[in-house]
């Protein structure tokens, strides 16, 4: 459904110097630099997927919607939406492609809801009967029937995210932008909104791109992610991957028995590399190690220590991409990392 | 067709509720207004006729220059509209034009509807005052237009409005390269008035600027409008000066397409 080859955007950036005799200067002659916004993007987007595109503020990730969407012009490479180029706007790609932008408020300010929905209904041509039904449907799956008829301006946050949502889908959209869609939203508005974005893609079976800063809404809803740094795609491949071949830890957590004796814990560890204490107290321990020394260390401290209870836990994904975005240098991940995905065990439970 | 007309109606309709969702900003914007630049120029024309002690100026006595004044209050908030405050420059300026190209409807065609929906006010006060007109006292009131009149004024202000809208968008495109071009909407504001009757009358400026005024867009925002409705122009007058009229909406409209099209290839978006 998203087929994308090679895909760039250099934006030119006027840089102004500071203070008055900067801005004086820039009235005569400005220094333009060119920014790489994004830097040959390739991959695709498959019917029915959500893709979780990850990346620090100003990676590219906006960007790179707003050219699939067909609002910018790339300054190279292909993209193909539905089987069309999205810059080009024809009107068959407009009526079956929707943005949700969650940093920018889209319906009409001064407007109800249920006003705004209506004119969506006469931009999108939506048949009477399908109109009244999905607006039904859609308005009692996110709960805001009741405030259809205040003006937008008045609602809510979460409420207005809800309509934004509504207005973005009410055409039954095949494609679904959805940029930072819980930005700003409380805990319970945000696990709305993600059960809600899950039951439209059940029902309908878009292809799907999200970007956010939350990692509950990738873990939640992207079965696979992009990874994008300073403008370059640097991960592609299921979330379970990211962690396969980027998370090289796992953490032992211990619960020792009350009124456990003290033990020397670094000569217990030995002199293992890479082997770091997180946590070291009375009845708990927490203890971060290679993946391949786990099962060893794990059997050397339940010999060892009187323990209650005994967890491996997965490294907080959160951490590994962060790791993944600030690292310097490198570029698209390697195929061989790429490779197929192997089923991430679950916690591992071992009873003491 | 229908279908676009039925949007397009829909869009008109939406921005006219819009007009009036504010109803302190509406009558202000109605009443207070018309009173507001009417006390201006009648103080001043009053005290221009008594000054120079002449019965007339240019051939035209104080009561027909205080009705032409009043004409180019109601006439020149229809041909203007809201201008630049729903324009091309501001969407461009806040990226709020990105939501315009996600729809699969023609943006100029939405903006103008827009435009058009907004002029409600400027209509109710048009109705209002116009038919308030005769009541007037001073000689100023007598005002019979007939039937023609008003047909060839409405149809001139209808087509005014269109050039007016036309003339802002090559100047609200600029916004692709320049960012801001705020200063050229009141650069357009002014020259328009000056050179389109809405500060003075055309006939108070020499022949040879009358001669070249005459083949420029701005005698037919106001001055046209005006003096069909002051009864002041038969028909091949208007006709003539209709025909200019479309030639300059033409002009401006392939000139704003190129202009568009070149410059939307630069649009980024900002603020997303």
């Amino acid at each position: 459904m998203i087929e994308v080859q090679a895909l760039c955007k250099d934006f030119h950036v006027h840089r102004k110097q500071e203070g008055l005799m900067g801005s004086l200067r820039a009235l005569v002659k400005r220094e333009t630099v060119v920014k790489h916004a994004v830097k040959a993007a390739t991959f695709h987007v498959a019917e029915g997927e959500i893709l979780g595109l990850v990346g620090a503020n100003g990676a590219g990730k906006t960007t790179l919607v707003k050219m699939l969407a067909g609002i910018i012009h790339p300054s190279g490479g292909e993209a193909r939406v539905l089987g069309h180029r999205p810059w080009e706007r024809t009107r068959d790609f407009q009526r079956h492609i929707a943005l949700i932008m969650g940093q920018k408020a889209q319906l009409w300010w001064d407007l109800p809801a249920a006003d705004c929905f209506l004119l969506l209904k006469e931009i999108y041509q939506i048949p009477e009967a399908r109109y009244r039904e999905t607006l039904a449907f859609l308005t009692e799956t996110l709960q805001v029937k009741g405030e259809l008829n205040i003006q937008i301006r008045r609602l809510s946050l979460g409420e207005r995210m809800k309509m934004e949502l509504i207005a973005a889908l009410l055409h039954q959209p095949r494609v679904v932008f959805l940029d930072e869609p819980t930005i700003g939203l409380d805990l319970s508005a945000q696990r709305a909104i993600r059960d809600f974005i899950l039951y439209y893609r059940e029902q309908h079976r878009p292809a799907m791109i999200l970007t956010s800063h939350y990692m509950e809404d990738i873990e939640r809803l992207c079965e696979r992610i992009l990874i994008i740094r300073e403008g370059e795609l640097v991960f592609d491949g299921p979330l379970v991957e990211v962690m396969r071949t980027h998370a090289r830890h796992k953490v032992i957590s211990l619960q020792l028995k009350p009124g456990a004796p003290s033990v020397n814990l670094r000569r217990l560890l030995g002199t293992g590399r890479d082997v770091e204490v997180l946590e070291e107290g009375p009845e708990r321990i927490r203890i971060q190690a290679p993946r391949d020394e786990i099962p060893n260390l794990a059997g050397r401290l339940v010999s060892e220590l009187q323990v209650h209870d005994l967890a491996v836990e997965e490294v907080d994904i959160a951490t590994v991409i962060e790791g993944l975005l600030h690292a310097r240098g490198g570029g698209q991940a390697a195929p061989e990392e790429l490779a197929a995905p192997e089923e991430l065990a679950a916690p591992e439970e071992v009873a003491a | 067709m229908t279908r676009a007309l039925r949007l397009y109606s829909h869009v008109a309709s939406v921005e006219a509720r819009k007009a009036m969702s504010y109803r302190a900003d509406f009558w202000v914007n109605v009443i207070l207004s018309f009173f507001a630049q009417l006390g201006v120029m009648w103080y001043l024309w009053q005290a221009i006729f008594a000054t120079t002690g002449q019965a007339t100026i240019g051939g035209w006595d104080l009561p027909a220059m205080l009705r032409y004044y009043i004409l180019v209050i109601l006439a020149g908030k229809l041909v203007r509209g809201q201008e630049m405050m729903a324009g091309l420059s501001q969407d461009i300026y806040d990226g709020g034009l990105s939501r315009y190209l996600l729809y699969p409807a023609s943006y100029w065609a939405f903006k103008y509807a827009q435009h058009l929906g907004s002029l409600l006010p400027s209509l109710v006060q048009f109705l209002l005052f116009f038919l308030c007109l005769p009541l007037l006292p001073g000689g100023v009131g007598d005002f019979h237009p007939g039937a023609a009149a008003l047909l060839m004024g409405a149809l001139a202000m209808a087509l005014g409005n269109l050039l007016y809208w036309l003339l802002q968008l090559p100047l609200q495109a600029v916004a692709f390269w320049a960012d801001n071009v705020w200063s050229l909407g009141v650069l357009l504001r002014f020259i328009s008035g000056l050179l389109g009757g809405a500060m003075l009358p055309l006939d108070l400026f020499p022949d040879s600027a009358r001669r070249v005024l005459e083949w420029l867009p701005f005698a037919y925002l106001f001055d046209l409008p005006v003096r069909a409705l002051m009864g002041q122009l038969d028909p091949a007058a208007w006709l003539k000066g209709m025909a200019i009229c479309a030639g300059w909406c033409l002009a401006l409209y392939v000139v704003s397409g190129k202009l568009w099209r070149s410059g939307e290839r630069g649009y980024t978006g900002v603020g997303i």
